[in-house]
């Protein structure tokens, strides 16, 4: 069992990509996407009541290709797409919440966390 | 004491299995050909499978010139880059593949034209044959298979004259729309690649994250951002993403009305 065991260790270690985790604070983004209303159109996990299916949910989040369907998904764009969404696409519907920047890093902090 | 041996052997025989996946022993590389013994076993399980699923296929009447024409057309259109031709290499490409695309004037005179319906229907899992079910017609595939069956008569002279004299175009599949099939659609969701970047439940893909992961996708109120979620809005969204949101990387795949609508059936069976 042990060689099981250790042979599928080899094979699952070979997965998933490093990281290093964004600047800003995770605890504070986590009660500011709940001050924001974010779980109103997201489901986010580790969020209260956010359960909202207007947008994607956002599991896994951290480890998307692309933001909204247009950007592609590192921490500057995420802030970037917290903070002004009509500048990456015209069309989408994600409000523009007037989130400041240290708020947007915060958030984009916890966001990073759902892998 | 006795009892213990089948264990025993059953629990080796995992291990070494484990072992073989965990510490990458099989060479995948497609410069490493297989082995005879595989070769054999492959050859064999695929001319089983084949033989087991055609039942079912009538065969309609083969070999009028217009149709023979018209499998020539496709044929020169989908089949001879990969397989070649009499007289004609396939592309450089193809003799990198493993296993090497059959040579069709042998698959002509040896195999029934319902098995090879079929192959050309269906592709064969883990070769690089594609499934044309999507992209073709019954009647086209049967062309094909008409004119598969005047190859082996035909000498690369015979060929080169026939292929010189055809300036027909392959038509393409148009496809008839109508009341979405969600278990057609399920399907359809390998054949346009979507899941090579979404986890759509149901459906066996990449885990992949380039898009958005599908479950729930029935209840989600918008799609891509930016439409109301009808499936209305699915279809014209599948059939091009560029138009309902031009900067989407959502590519357009050449979804058929019908298809679109399969797939959007089966997306709202996702709730």
């Amino acid at each position: 069992m042990r060689v099981i065991a250790a042979a599928l260790g080899l094979a699952l270690a070979a997965c998933g990509e490093p990281q290093s985790a964004p600047p800003g604070d995770p605890e504070r983004g986590r009660l500011l996407l709940r001050q924001f209303g974010c779980g109103d159109c997201h489901a986010i996990p580790g969020v209260a009541v956010a359960n909202g299916t207007v947008g994607p949910p956002l599991a896994g989040i951290a480890r998307r290709v692309y933001l909204g369907g247009v950007l592609a998904n590192t921490p500057e764009n995420m802030a970037r797409f917290i903070r002004a969404p009509q500048e990456a696409d015209p069309r989408t519907v994600m409000p523009d919440l007037q989130v400041g920047e240290s708020h947007a890093r915060d958030m984009v902090a916890y966001l990073y966390t759902l892998r | 004491m006795t009892m213990k041996i089948p264990v025993l052997l059953l629990a080796v025989g995992l291990a070494g299995a484990a072992a073989f996946v965990g510490w990458g022993l099989y060479d995948v590389s497609a410069t490493d050909p297989h082995l005879r013994p595989t070769n054999w076993l492959i050859e064999l399980t695929v001319r089983r499978a084949v033989a087991r699923r055609v039942s079912a296929i009538r065969v309609p009447p083969l070999g009028e010139p217009a149709q023979v024409e018209r499998g020539l057309a496709l044929f020169r259109a989908h089949c001879v880059a990969c397989h070649g031709a009499p007289g004609v290499a396939p592309q450089p490409f193809a003799l990198g593949m493993m296993p090497l695309p059959a040579p069709l004037a042998q698959t002509g005179r040896e195999w029934p034209p319902a098995e090879i319906f079929w192959v050309v229907q269906q592709g064969l899992k883990m070769t690089g044959m594609p499934a044309w079910a999507f992209r073709l017609t019954d009647d086209e595939i049967w062309a094909i298979v008409a004119f598969l069956r005047e190859l082996p008569r035909l000498s690369p002279s015979d060929y080169r004259a026939m292929a010189a004299a055809d300036t027909a175009t392959a038509p393409a599949n148009a496809g008839a729309a109508g009341v979405g099939d969600a278990e057609r659609g399920r399907t359809a969701l390998h054949q346009y690649a979507c899941v090579a970047c979404h986890v759509i439940p149901g459906a066996t893909g990449p885990q992949a994250r380039v898009g958005p992961p599908l479950a729930g996708i029935a209840s989600r109120k918008i799609l891509a951002g930016v439409l109301p979620n009808t499936p209305e809005n699915m279809v014209r969204w599948l059939r091009d993403p560029q138009s309902v949101d031009p900067p989407t990387a959502m590519p357009d795949l050449g979804v058929t009305e019908r298809d679109a609508r399969d797939i959007a059936a089966y997306l709202a069976t996702l709730k």
